[in-house]
């Protein structure tokens, strides 16, 4: 063990400086035979550094998207475009990343997030009805149906994934509105969807009803 | 469609949900509790001790979730696995987005660690899991050195008591909140002295542990007539005095000590249950000399440490977790709350100093263990103290890199003439 004269300790690990101190530790051979107690860990400055590229790439696109059409004007504001598109893209994928620990909850945020962005997009060019008619009703039953694949192939327990079914069911019920206050013009997939929810949602009050029950008194104790 | 398990599930306990409320990057509330043996551990062997372990304290395999109105602890399949310590120091465990365990064991050389999460126990109950984690381990490596004389670990809880809300069973209802109000004195207003200093990367902390003998600073303890956490902490207040600047030398200190509450209600819980009392010291107005700051420490201990103090604690702290209020308040609103007193609780703190006391072990085991070492979650310059056998480990932690109360507090040990020996882990 090497002895700080200052302090007047005993210094038993690999060191050249006293840790309190922070002297130079007299170098009487022992440093090589001190043990080793503390691993050193490296600081991890390599982390995040995909996500890095990317936000540099996007403002990067923005900018010479902006400045081409600077120089080569167009009748469509384009550039616009490419800004919206890379902020959907990027609100999408900060909730998968911040959610990605819980499957079928990012399922269920991405069809929120998507539906919103689709409605938005269709009303900034021109409102042709397209979200509401296809997008929407689409959105909802194809995230049922992955949900329902997902927890089947990844073998989760009915805990884990039984509010965001519910919540996924009534969302799917939600285009029955787009059909009474007469918003859109093709009715089918709206349709399509009422009735995926509602089968879907029967399908898992009758056969996890207590599942149900459980969960709910577990999440909402007072 | 499968049948669903019936999952168990639990409440948290009182300081519990304070726990998991206030985590943050700087402060993860996450402690450590260090065993070092004379060899080199078995990763293998530690994996069978840490299998039979969790058997007998399956509340250990909770998981964290959150509620509407509270977070809850759910029973979880996770099977908890060693791992070879290749994080920093009390490295984050619980994760908002993530489904883990609330600790880990890990091992490196001839240290078993054991890193808990607050919300799921505090030291003493990590520390009943530690000890039977290291029986496990050296009962199944040394088989045959015991030969059918297989040592007895002196902790038989059952599995109901392990996990008891001993705060929610010593809770004598909201009738005392009055009393305890009534009863609390209106304080002058004074400025409290914080020690700042410059955060290291990664809001990683500096732990410089200190291993001496026990026998030799209870008998410089017993000189000033006192015990050994007071001693400790008067040592402590003087090394901060001292690194003060001159402007601020006639602020108060006030040290946080945290109470084991078992030690005064009956309870074997390997779950929360200890509260805190805060001694205030003012060196310009009480003196600088170690006699005078123990004496003044003996009678704020002696003053905190009534067992009509300490029901009044308990009867405060389940107050405010019991009030309507606050109950049907949606959990991130009670989160922000939470928070917002806990910072101003926490400009009024100077630093903190916790005392596990003496671990017990089979006396077989002596030959195998070295020494057992505490280290506190850290927000602030912390001390966690712990004696196994003849060796006494303080554990001093800080977020900051200056080292100067640090060495201070060493050096007023080592010019006792007490031999220390010092360990950091940067």
């Amino acid at each position: 063990m090497t002895y700080c004269n200052y302090c007047k300790v005993y210094i038993r690990d690999k060191k050249t400086k006293c840790p309190l101190c922070q002297n130079v530790l007299p170098d009487n051979g022992n440093v090589e035979e001190a043990e080793d107690i503390y691993p050193v860990i490296p600081l991890a400055y390599e982390r995040h550094i995909l996500i890095r590229i990317l936000a540099f790439i996007s403002v990067v696109a923005i900018v010479i998207s902006y400045v081409v059409y600077k120089i080569f004007p167009t009748s469509v504001n384009w550039p616009g475009f490419v800004l919206l598109g890379l902020v959907s893209a990027w609100l999408s994928l900060v909730y998968i990343l911040r959610k990605r620990h819980n499957i079928t909850k990012t399922i269920m945020w991405q069809v929120i997030i998507v539906s919103g962005l689709v409605v938005f997009w269709d009303w900034k060019i021109g409102w042709r009805g397209w979200s509401l008619d296809y997008a929407v009703p689409i959105l909802c039953v194809a995230a049922l149906l992955v949900m329902y694949i997902t927890a089947k192939v990844m073998r989760l327990s009915a805990r884990d994934y039984i509010s965001y079914f519910l919540l996924g069911g009534l969302f799917g019920i939600v285009p029955v509105l787009f059909i009474l206050f007469d918003i859109v013009k093709v009715d089918y997939p709206s349709l399509v969807s009422v009735a995926a929810s509602i089968i879907f949602l029967a399908a898992i009050i009758i056969f996890q009803g207590d599942s149900i029950k459980e969960e709910l008194r577990k999440r909402m104790h007072i | 469609m499968n049948y669903p398990k019936k999952v168990e599930w639990s409440r948290l306990d009182n300081a519990s949900k304070y726990f998991a409320a206030t985590y943050s990057e700087r402060d993860e509330k996450v402690f450590r509790i260090s065993c070092e043996l004379f060899e080199e551990v078995d990763p293998e062997i530690l994996q069978q001790a840490l299998d039979e372990t969790i058997e007998r304290f399956p509340y250990y395999k909770s998981v964290l979730r959150r509620g509407i109105f509270w977070y809850y602890l759910e029973d979880s399949d996770i099977r908890p696995l060693v791992e070879k310590e290749d994080k920093p120091v009390c490295a984050p465990i619980y994760r908002k987005y993530e489904r883990n365990l609330l600790f880990r064991v890990l091992y490196y050389n001839k240290r078993i660690s054991l890193e808990v999460f607050h919300a799921l126990s505090d030291g003493t109950g990590a520390l009943r899991f530690m000890m039977t984690l290291v029986y496990h381990y050296l009962t199944i490596k040394h088989k045959d050195e015991f030969s059918g004389k297989i040592p007895e670990l002196n902790y038989n809880a059952s599995i109901g008591e392990k996990k008891d809300d001993s705060f929610e069973r010593y809770y004598q209802g909201r009738r005392f909140k009055k009393q305890a109000r009534e009863k609390k004195e209106k304080k002058p207003f004074k400025r409290v002295y914080r020690i700042r200093g410059t955060r290291i990367e990664e809001n990683r902390i500096k732990i410089i542990e200190g291993t001496m003998s026990a026998k030799a600073v209870l008998n410089e303890a017993h000189k000033y007539n006192t015990t050994m956490t007071v001693f400790l902490s008067a040592l402590l207040l003087r090394s901060i005095y001292m690194d003060m600047p001159a402007r601020k030398k006639d602020y108060s200190l006030v040290l946080i000590v945290p109470i084991n509450l078992r030690q005064f209600y009956k309870s074997e819980t390997a779950s929360n249950f200890f509260s805190t009392m805060s001694i205030e010291y003012k060196f310009t107005e009480e003196g600088m000399e170690l006699d005078k700051i123990i004496a003044s420490l003996n009678e704020s201990f002696k003053k905190e440490l009534t067992e009509e103090r300490l029901s009044e604690k308990i009867n405060w702290q389940m107050s405010i977790e019991k009030n309507p209020f606050a109950r049907i308040m949606p959990l991130p609103l009670k989160n922000l709350f939470i928070r917002i007193a806990d910072e101003v609780v926490e400009s009024r703190t100077t630093a903190c100093i916790s005392n596990l006391g003496k671990i017990q072990m089979p006396p077989e085991f002596e030959r195998y263990i070295r020494q057992f070492s505490v280290v506190p979650n850290v927000r602030r310059p912390q001390i966690a103290v712990c004696t196994y056998g003849e060796k006494m480990a303080v554990a001093f932690g800080s977020p900051f890199k200056e080292t100067e109360i640090q060495k201070n507090f060493f050096k007023s040990l080592s010019e006792m003439g007490i031999k220390i020996e010092i360990v950091s882990n940067m």
